[in-house]
């Protein structure tokens, strides 16, 4: 197990000036792309995509094959704001009070002292999380979702902003176990690296092969910074039509014939939440269906189970997605206007 | 030639062979060439109608329509409007030419000669059934039900045809169903995207004279079933009266299956008497001296329509071994009773069997079934004469001159039946058999003179050579000439005796024939006949004989004639209730005729015809001028209608027309309001919006692409921008109307947009030159097919640039379809972006937002079908340089991201991967995702994934 401190200071608040929705959130948000960027050559869309999940209050898991990344990019995000980060190495010796803490008797106070585990800390990276036993990685349920840690009947709260970062190997690969069901839920969005393009290969081998460009990297936003912005995020307007939409997408997902297990009701919060922060980021006040079929991939392909069937077929959950988008129907605006001013409700859930 | 085109002409040609089973019904066989140009014409139109396209109904109408056009210039052109348009006249004068060649048909004997209305029967039979044809096989792409039209028009001429020589004729037809089956067959490999070569060199189309081995082999089989289909019913001896086989089919035959019966002998009546040979038909012998009167008769025609008789459709029931009494016979008139013993010959195959009138006993072996009305015997279930020999107890009917003079008025329902007479019928017959019997007491006296005019005082010739004219006027054409032979005889006596209230019908079969050395009595062919009955209460049907020097007239007709010419005798007081009409003309109707079809006098009749035929009156041509106006107008009506709509709508937007609410709300939509009037003033705002941006979409649905429910209008703008091929400040002003929608839509307040009218017209205006040409709204009814811009029109993706099609693919082969339907498709490549970079510079589009638009366009175009090398369900068709993977989509894979992958960077040529497969130079490649996503899931450098092929 290594677990070690990278910056365990909590800081002091920076004094600069405070982020609004307007352009100042997109100014720290555009900070941290860029900053994130210089470590991660060629990758624009999945950094924006870590960056709307750290905005929406999500956790985030990153699925690719060895070598693309994946703890750089954790680790880039992590450092690029000044929060307290720690990493937990996921091994198959882990155990749950590693993560969580321990309560040691103090001699001398004759007390019990708990000692707090790797989760406490604003980001958490947790590397190579499926080479642990699904007993370790139960112990991150209760603190992903309800952001504390219950040990010996004392309830910690974990400190905000709080973002698990985990990186892990497609299940195919050796000497991993697939993670829990539930667990799986609780990361808001699953990203894959994929390889850089020859170009940007070129450019990583003149970089990395001097100085690791880690070392290089400052923070430019700080912790306070993100509370801000998530607070922002949480303004968001989102229309009723553009929920209804998340709702018939997920409800789609489980009905549909080739998926054993849907999507959950947290799945649909989730995805509202990230199509918010997508927008934010965006410098819009109101989220789109767009965001919503934006995301739609990276929040839910991760959490639904094919049929057997489908997987013999080779269907997978991203080609599934992709084709409910296609075939469910935004809902109607003009129909959902015209109900609205005329002081009515719909009759029915859905148009079609 | 296209696919399509192909098939077109192969179903034309499908048609015209089995046409050409009706070639040997015919004398003159010119109508085929008139039929084949016809079909032509009709096939153009419809190949034009499909490439237009038109709407699948509205191609089979315009086929239609040409078709009716085409025969009315052909056979009504001088009744047309224009000689081209069918007016009211030109339908008269269809129907006429119908009525004489279904009369006709049933007067000629094969081969007919080919009068108009035969004419017209055939080439019209000929172009519906192509039509048909041309329909299921071509317009909705299923030629295997093609063949029941086909077989239908085969069946008509097989059925009439009336030797066995005619599986010639089958193999033609047959011939041309199977080329039709192996266009459609090869039009459909063809929309596969590859044809089947005989080796690795016969990639692409199959060159012209190397033919590829399915046809090779469908050719073998489809000649193997035709060499079966003509051997197997000779082999088999149960089958020896199939279709292709219908010896003694010819001489009459009806249809004797059933409880039902209808005959039409008359045809094979005149060939008999034509014959040159007489061949013994049957001998009988009889116990009778007076085999004078010994008539065999088949079968009595009891109904008129005016040009000729035909019998009734009557209940069968088993045949008793008594006969009922014969009707209206009176036990006084005296009756004698006959035996007779016939035998038929074997060459005679006639499924009624020939008796005396009226029979009372029958004995004969077989299925035999019993027509009480005509007491006629009708074989069951092909039972025929051929060989059979059979007793008959009959009676002699000789009632005195007397007696018949003497007959009470028949009954009502004899009399309702027997003497109806259709309202076709020329007048001339009516005022001849007047004239004829002009001063008879009696009915009998009538009947009696009508004879003897016939037979002996008209100036009548017998003569079997004449044509009977066609139509109504077959009769009065007859009267006119005065040749004819016994069935013009019987058939105008009967008609006569009809108009003079005698109750009538017409019996055919054989007159006595020659007495033989032996004893016997030998009837041959030429000794067929048909005579007049005439119904005498008291007496029955009796038998009239007008036709001159043939058979014998009978004894009660013959003592009457003195007395008839005798101008002293005076006329007893008519004893029938409804008298033979008298000779004032004024008084022509009788009570009956009154009550049956009104009674219009011949001259006025025939000053009604010429006024009617002296062409429409000019309020008629007003009215047909409106009409067609008003016809023509019909497809404008969608046009208006838009025109409407859209200025409607764009009046909503522009600001002017507003009320004052809505200029506020304007001007001052920022500045601080109340908030109910801000809530008035977002409503004007959003509804104005919303009406514009519906216009947007029904404008470019107008233009042919259709909208897609599943999209937001940013990615709806998108898609209309991309299809349209928009550009410049088109594409610009459709990315404001989007904005302004989604603002309205979705954000909290809505933000006031002005002038969204004239960016719809800006937008309008760009698609106009891009989408050709004005809106059609064939294009915005079209069926809209399942996916995205694969359905929108053939032309969206034939012009695409950049499209992902296969250049030179038939885009209309449905089922094919450009594989694009997903938003910004990697193959929208550089318009795309450029279309994107316009808009972020016209617009207040984010930059990021941007950048997640081009990750969603790097996911490939694809699109779904079977798998063809392992069957699985689905398979992707992709482009080689985008390969699937497990993640989601993410940019397209660059060259050498994946060590060991670099093989199959190239398209992979079919003769690589699987060499028995060959393609068309492509750059699309169909594999299914299960060979592709093993060597994805698992893509280490050790392993070399070419093996996974």
């Amino acid at each position: 197990m290594t677990t070690h401190d990278e910056r365990a200071s909590l800081g002091d608040p920076p004094t600069r000036a405070e982020p609004s929705v307007g352009g100042d959130l997109i100014t720290t948000a555009e900070r941290i792309r860029r900053a994130v960027e210089s470590v991660i050559e060629g990758k624009p869309e999945v950094v924006r995509l870590s960056l709307t999940v750290l905005l929406a209050e999500g956790h985030l898991l990153i699925e690719d094959v060895p070598g693309v990344g994946k703890t750089m990019l954790a680790k880039a995000l992590a450092r690029s704001i000044d929060c307290s980060v720690r990493r937990i190495q996921f091994t198959p010796d882990l155990l749950p009070s590693d993560i969580t803490g321990v309560s040691v008797f103090d001699q001398q106070r004759r007390d019990f002292e708990f000692k707090p585990g790797a989760i406490f800390a604003q980001i958490v990276i947790g590397d190579e999380i499926n080479r642990a036993s699904p007993k370790t990685q139960s112990a991150l349920l209760e603190s992903m979702e309800e952001r504390q840690v219950t040990v010996d009947g004392h309830t910690y709260e974990l400190p905000g902003p709080f973002m698990v970062v985990a990186t892990q190997n497609p299940v195919e690969m050796e000497g991993t176990y697939p993670l829990p069901e539930a667990q799986r839920d609780r990361f808001m969005a699953r990203v894959s690296m994929g390889y850089p393009s020859p170009e940007a290969e070129m450019r990583m081998l003149d970089t990395h092969s001097v100085v690791d460009p880690l070392d290089d990297l400052q923070p430019v936003a700080h912790a306070h910074d993100i509370l801000k912005l998530v607070d922002a995020v949480r303004t968001v307007h989102v229309a009723d039509s553009v929920r209804r939409y998340a709702v018939d997408l997920v409800a789609a997902t489980r009905q549909h014939p080739e998926l054993r297990l849907g999507a959950s009701p947290r799945a649909t919060l989730h995805l509202v939440r990230a199509a918010k922060a997508a927008a934010a980021l965006a410098g819009r006040e109101y989220a789109l269906p767009d965001d919503v079929q934006a995301l739609a991939v990276a929040v839910l392909a991760h959490r639904l189970l094919p049929t057997a069937q489908a997987q013999l077929g080779r269907r997978t959950a991203e080609q599934i997605i992709l084709e409910l988008l296609q075939r469910t129907p935004v809902p109607d605006p003009a129909a959902q206007h015209r109900w609205a001013s005329n002081g009515h409700q719909p009759p029915g859930a859905r148009r079609l | 030639m296209s696919g399509r085109m192909r098939l077109a002409v192969c179903a034309a040609l499908a048609t015209l062979a089995a046409a050409c089973a009706l070639l040997p019904l015919v004398e003159r066989t010119a109508w085929i060439l008139q039929a084949a140009l016809l079909l032509a014409v009709q096939t153009a139109v419809g190949v034009l109608g499909r490439r237009m396209p038109l709407a699948r109904p509205l191609t089979v109408a315009a086929q239609a329509v040409a078709g009716l056009l085409l025969l009315t210039v052909v056979f009504a052109g001088s009744q047309a409007v224009g000689g081209l348009l069918p007016g009211p006249d030109a339908f008269r004068e269809f129907g006429q030419l119908v009525q004489e060649g279904a009369e006709d048909v049933g007067r000629y004997a094969i081969p007919a000669p080919a009068t108009t209305g035969i004419r017209l029967l055939l080439v019209g039979g000929v172009l519906v059934v192509g039509l048909i044809v041309d329909a299921l096989a071509v317009t909705y792409g299923a030629a295997a039900p093609a063949g029941l039209p086909l077989l239908a028009l085969y069946s008509v001429a097989a059925g009439l045809a009336k030797d066995g020589t005619d599986w010639l004729w089958f193999l033609v037809a047959a011939a041309g169903y199977l080329v039709l089956l192996l266009a459609e067959g090869r039009d459909r490999l063809a929309r596969w995207g590859r044809v089947f070569g005989g080796g690795p060199g016969g990639a692409g189309f199959a060159p012209a004279g190397a033919v590829p081995a399915p046809v090779r082999t469908g050719r073998r089989i489809g000649a193997l079933v035709l060499g079966i289909a003509l051997v197997v019913p000779a082999v088999l001896p149960t089958m020896d009266s199939g279709l292709l086989d219908s010896p003694g089919r010819g001489s009459g035959a009806g249809a004797g299956d059933g409880g039902v019966t209808s005959v039409k002998p008359l045809v094979a009546l005149q060939d008999s008497l034509k014959q040159p040979v007489n061949r013994e038909v049957m001998r009988y012998r009889t116990s009778t001296a007076n085999s004078r009167d010994l008539y065999l008769r088949i079968v009595a025609l009891d109904r008129f329509d005016g040009s000729s008789w035909r019998s009734s459709e009557r209940r069968l029931t088993e045949l008793p071994d008594e006969l009922p009494a014969p009707a209206g016979l009176a036990p006084d008139v005296r009756a004698d009773l006959v035996n007779t013993s016939v035998a038929a010959s074997g060459s005679y195959a006639q499924n009624y069997l020939p008796l005396p009138y009226p029979a009372e006993r029958v004995r004969a072996e077989g299925r035999w079934r019993y027509e009480p009305e005509g007491r006629a015997l009708v074989g069951d279930r092909g039972q025929t004469t051929r060989g059979l020999r059979y007793q008959v107890s009959s009676l002699l009917v000789e009632p005195t001159a007397e007696q018949l003079t003497e007959a009470p008025a028949p009954p009502t329902q004899v009399l309702r039946e027997y003497t109806a007479v259709p309202s076709s019928l020329p007048s001339v017959v009516a005022r001849t058999a007047r004239e004829v019997t002009a001063g008879s007491a009696n009915a009998y006296q009538q009947a009696v003179r009508l004879q003897d005019w016939f037979a002996v005082d008209g100036g009548f010739r017998y003569d079997t050579e004449v044509e009977s004219g066609t139509g109504g006027q077959a009769i009065a054409k007859f009267l006119k000439d005065k040749r004819g032979f016994c069935v013009h005889y019987s058939f105008s006596m009967a008609a006569m005796a009809r108009t003079l209230g005698i109750p009538s019908r017409v019996a055919v079969g054989f007159m006595p024939g020659t007495p033989q050395a032996d004893g016997s009595v030998s009837v041959g062919s030429k000794d067929a006949h048909a005579w007049p009955e005439l119904y005498f209460e008291g007496a029955g049907w009796t038998r009239f004989e007008p036709t001159p020097s043939r058979g014998s007239a009978p004894e009660y007709t013959v003592s009457q004639r003195p007395s008839a010419a005798d101008p002293g005798v005076p006329s007893p007081a008519p004893a029938r209730s409804a008298p033979a009409a008298p000779p004032s003309a004024d008084d022509r109707c009788t009570a009956r005729m009154k009550k049956l079809e009104g009674c219009v006098p011949p001259p006025q009749q025939a000053g009604g015809g010429s006024t009617g035929t002296g062409g429409p009156g000019a309020g008629a041509l007003a009215g047909i001028a409106v009409a067609v106006l008003a016809v023509a107008a019909l497809p404008l009506l969608p046009l208006l209608w838009r025109r409407r709509v859209r200025a409607r709508r764009l009046a909503d937007t522009a600001p002017r027309r507003r009320g004052k609410a809505a200029r506020a709300a304007e001007a001052g939509a920022p500045g601080p309001e109340g908030p109910g009037r801000a809530g008035a003033g977002d409503a004007v705002v959003a509804e104005r919006t919303l009406a514009a941006w519906r216009e947007l979409t029904d404008s470019a649905w107008d233009y042919g692409i259709p909208p897609d429910e599943a999209r937001s209008p940013r990615s709806a703008v998108e898609r209309i921008v991309r299809l349209g091929e928009l550009d410049g400040p088109a594409a610009e002003a459709a990315g404001r109307v989007a904005t302004a929608v989604e603002q309205v839509l979705y954000a909290p307040r809505p933000r006031p947009a002005g002038g969204l009218a004239a960016e719809v017209g800006d937008v309008r205006a760009g698609l106009r030159p891009a989408r050709g040409g004005a809106p059609g709204c064939g294009r915005r009814w079209r069926r809209a097919r399942r996916s995205g811009c694969c359905g929108s029109s053939p032309g969206a993706g034939r012009r695409r640039p950049h499209g992902c099609g296969p250049a030179g693919r038939r885009p209309s082969a449905a089922g094919w379809g450009p594989p694009c339907a997903r938003p910004g498709s990697a193959a929208d490549g550089p318009s795309g972006n450029r279309e994107e970079k316009r808009r972020g510079a016209g617009t207040s589009v984010p930059a990021p937002r941007r950048k997640a638009w081009s990750r969603k366009a790097q996911w490939p175009c694809s699109s779904r079908r079977r798998c063809q090398r392992c069957s699985m369900r689905s398979i992707t068709v992709r482009r080689c340089r985008t390969w699937p993977r497990p993640g989601p989509p993410r940019g397209p894979a660059a060259p050498g991201w994946a060590p060991g992958l670099g093989a199959l960077r190239q398209p992979v040529t079919a003769s690589a991967a699987h060499p028995s497969i060959t393609r068309k130079p492509t750059t699309l490649i169909q594999y299914c995702p299960g060979i592709i996503t093993p060597v994805m899931r698992s893509a280490m450098p050790t392993r070399n994934p070419a093996t996974a092929w």
